[in-house]
């Protein structure tokens, strides 16, 4: 029998009232992640709610979010520091006046510009370091990464290794567009993170857009999960299907509309490319709407979530 | 839950390609302990993190935790717990499977399962004719044939330099992107500037940049069901040096479609042997359109671009619908990849399938031995 005050079953909750509708796996893992402080991958598609998580889990802590976008070309001085010049060599010209300058007067750590990851290191408090998208970097900024990932610490050739203060809760996310090294794999946690079963989408969509009609929910969330099974480029996630709920809700409040039209006009809010909108047609439409349609999802929602 | 139980199922995860150290044995045990084995959820929710790396060993998780902790529960899979270390082999638990397997489909094995119940239960894989699996990669027959395996090691370096050639041969794409080089291109006006920061404004030290190129990304996925089973092995050893030459990912199918790309990076003799563990319990027959969809919408989905290299090693007997394969070929291509189709006949397949899609591939060519691949290269760019 499962223990209801577990800590990962706290830490479910937290983030259920921060917004974050987390599977029992999940939240297990986030917590595993924190009491063998070790960073936590989520590797999974754009849009299944892996940034998401990390912005979650720093409200239902009231931590603060630290956030490096990764992309190609990323190197050190925006990522993790870079020394500030200006106020070095104006440091260095009011010195000039007083007698000889030494090394030491101008690399100080007061003279650092802290990038992210240096920022997230020095915080005194609670802090989650989001690395988002650390497939988009390139191959040797992951190896920079090893010794923030491993010993939480950064070493800045002038003035020796800095130390965490404080353990951040460190989430990196990939879209697995390259493979990550097994270095950097090694040193983190793992967790794999698929589109939400349809009562849980069903859940998120209800907890985000409350004032949704319960039947215009759970018809569109059928529908949108029916949409992921076609052969489109880009899947819609679960911020396309609750972009398209509002739409709907804003046009039609109590269902699914009828007319094939409207759908089409709103298909906007799931389909990102030329190739999507033109392989659902109509006639698409309307044969994913004539599939079957599961009854009494609502009534097992609930349960699904606990 | 003795810590023996948990170290057996480590063991049980490396051979399967997991990469388990001392340090995430003892954090499984650690949790474990933290946790309380009646949380048994939790428990296996945290291990699934710590052992797991990348996806393929996500996906395959759930089969191997059931199978070892409860193995009552598995039907129709190899069961692989309940039984003492050595039976928990990998090989012996394939071959029993195989043995099985053709025991079952034998017309007189309902008879004989009633004569000799009482009777040790070891003529079955001993008869000549009843150690063929029904259909499937037939791990037994692979294990005892091995001339496909012997090579000498002039050969094998052969194969890693031939690998290495095509892959250098194949055209780099050249990217939007600019990287920093020394020297360059193309003056890096932001970095120089930046770099002049420290000089005093002075711009001294002047910064390159080249634009970026990629080798195109390739996959070679190798058929190993039972039609091919005298050409696979060749066919693996093949997609073994380009997985350590090229970096690429290597993937089995018959029924089934699975990535062995890190059992292609072990330095192990017994590498066909955990690849034939690894395709165990697929059914008979080649399912090949429905495999190169799998490979499309989950295995690579989001690491086929552009100038993808799809490299399919098969006879071109397929049990799907002959409309199927040409689509799933032509949804490759509709992502940008770039088909090669080699096959292990002098001539290319005729099987129906094969010919409605044979539009949809840039080459189609043989691949029996050394000789094949070294007139291959000149193709492959």
């Amino acid at each position: 029998m499962e223990v209801r005050d577990a800590p990962e079953q706290a830490l479910r909750e937290s983030l259920a009232r921060a917004g974050y509708l987390a599977d029992p796996e999940l939240a297990t893992t986030v917590w595993l992640a924190e009491s063998l402080q070790r960073p936590l991958l989520i590797e999974g598609d754009a849009g299944v709610g892996k940034t998401a998580l990390a912005q979650a889990l720093a409200k239902a802590l009231g931590a603060k979010l630290v956030r490096l976008q990764c992309f190609e070309g990323l190197d050190l001085a925006q990522a993790a520091y870079e020394w500030n010049y200006g106020r070095q060599l104006m440091a260095i010209r009011l010195q000039e006046g007083q007698g000889r300058v030494q090394e030491t007067d101008v690399f100080r750590r007061e003279y650092l510009l802290e990038r992210p990851l240096l920022q997230a290191i020095s915080q005194d408090g609670p802090c989650v370091l989001l690395i988002d998208e650390v497939d988009r970097a390139d191959e040797a900024f992951e190896a920079f990464l090893l010794e923030v990932l491993a010993e939480y610490q950064i070493t800045v050739p002038e003035l020796g290794s800095i130390r965490a203060r404080h353990i951040p809760r460190v989430i990196l996310t990939s879209n697995g567009t390259r493979e990550l090294s097994d270095a950097l794999r090694r040193r983190c946690l793992y967790h794999w993170l698929d589109y939400p079963t349809l009562a849980r989408e069903i859940a998120i969509v209800r907890a985000a857009i409350p004032e949704a009609d319960s039947r215009l929910v759970e018809d569109s969330v059928q529908w949108v999960q029916r949409l992921r099974r076609e052969d489109l480029s880009k899947t819609p996630g679960i911020a396309e299907c609750l972009d398209w709920v509002r739409a709907l809700h804003r046009l039609h409040p109590q269902a699914l509309p009828e007319d094939m039209g409207v759908l089409l006009g709103t298909l906007g809010c799931l389909l990102k490319t030329r190739e999507d909108r033109f392989l659902i047609d109509a006639e698409r439409m309307r044969r994913l709407g004539e599939a079957p349609r599961d009854q009494g999802v609502a009534a097992s929602t609930k349960a699904a979530t606990c | 839950m003795p810590s023996a139980r948990v170290v057996e199922f480590v063991a049980l995860l490396r051979e399967h390609g997991f990469t388990l150290g001392v340090q995430e044995q003892q954090a499984m045990l650690s949790v474990a302990v933290q946790l309380g084995v009646t949380r048994e959820r939790s428990v296996a929710a945290a291990w699934r993190a710590i052992a797991c790396q990348r996806r393929r060993e996500w996906r395959l998780w759930p089969e191997l935790y059931e199978g070892f902790w409860h193995p009552q529960r598995v039907r129709g899979t190899v069961k692989v717990s309940g039984q003492t270390r050595p039976r928990r082999d990998l090989r012996q638990a394939v071959s029993d499977l195989h043995a099985q397997m053709a025991t079952a489909a034998s017309p007189a094995s309902a008879a004989q399962s009633h004569a000799s119940a009482d009777a040790p239960a070891t003529s079955a894989s001993q008869e000549p004719g009843l150690a063929r699996a029904q259909g499937g990669a037939s791990a037994v027959e692979a294990l005892h044939n091995r001339e496909g395996q012997m090579w000498w090691p002039q050969e094998l370096g052969e194969l890693q330099q031939l690998a290495r050639r095509i892959h250098a041969r194949l055209r780099p794409r050249p990217t939007r992107r600019w990287q920093p080089a020394q020297p360059g291109d193309r003056l890096d006006l932001r970095r120089t500037l930046r770099r002049s920061v420290a000089l005093g404004g002075e711009p001294l030290g002047a910064a390159w940049q080249v634009r970026r190129t990629e080798r195109p990304r390739l996959f070679i996925l190798v058929d190993v069901s039972r039609s091919m089973e005298s050409h696979a092995a060749f066919c693996l050893r093949v997609a073994r040096a380009f997985a350590r030459e090229a970096g690429a990912r290597v993937f089995v199918f018959h029924t089934r479609l699975a990535e062995v790309t890190a059992l292609m990076h072990r330095d192990s003799a017994r590498v066909q042997e955990k690849i034939n563990a690894v395709t165990a319990g697929f059914g008979g027959g080649t399912r090949i359109a429905a495999c190169l969809q799998a490979f499309l919408h989950s295995d690579a989905r989001a690491q086929l671009q552009g100038a993808s290299r799809v490299w399919v090693c098969s006879d071109g007997f397929d049990t799907d619908a002959p409309d199927d394969l040409r689509e799933a070929l032509q949804a490759l291509r509709r992502r940008g990849a770039r088909l090669t189709w080699f096959h292990p006949t002098r001539g290319a397949p005729v099987a129906t399938a094969f010919t409605q899609a044979r539009a949809c591939l840039e080459a189609c060519l043989p691949l029996a031995g050394l000789a094949d691949l070294r007139a291959a290269q000149f193709r492959l760019q």
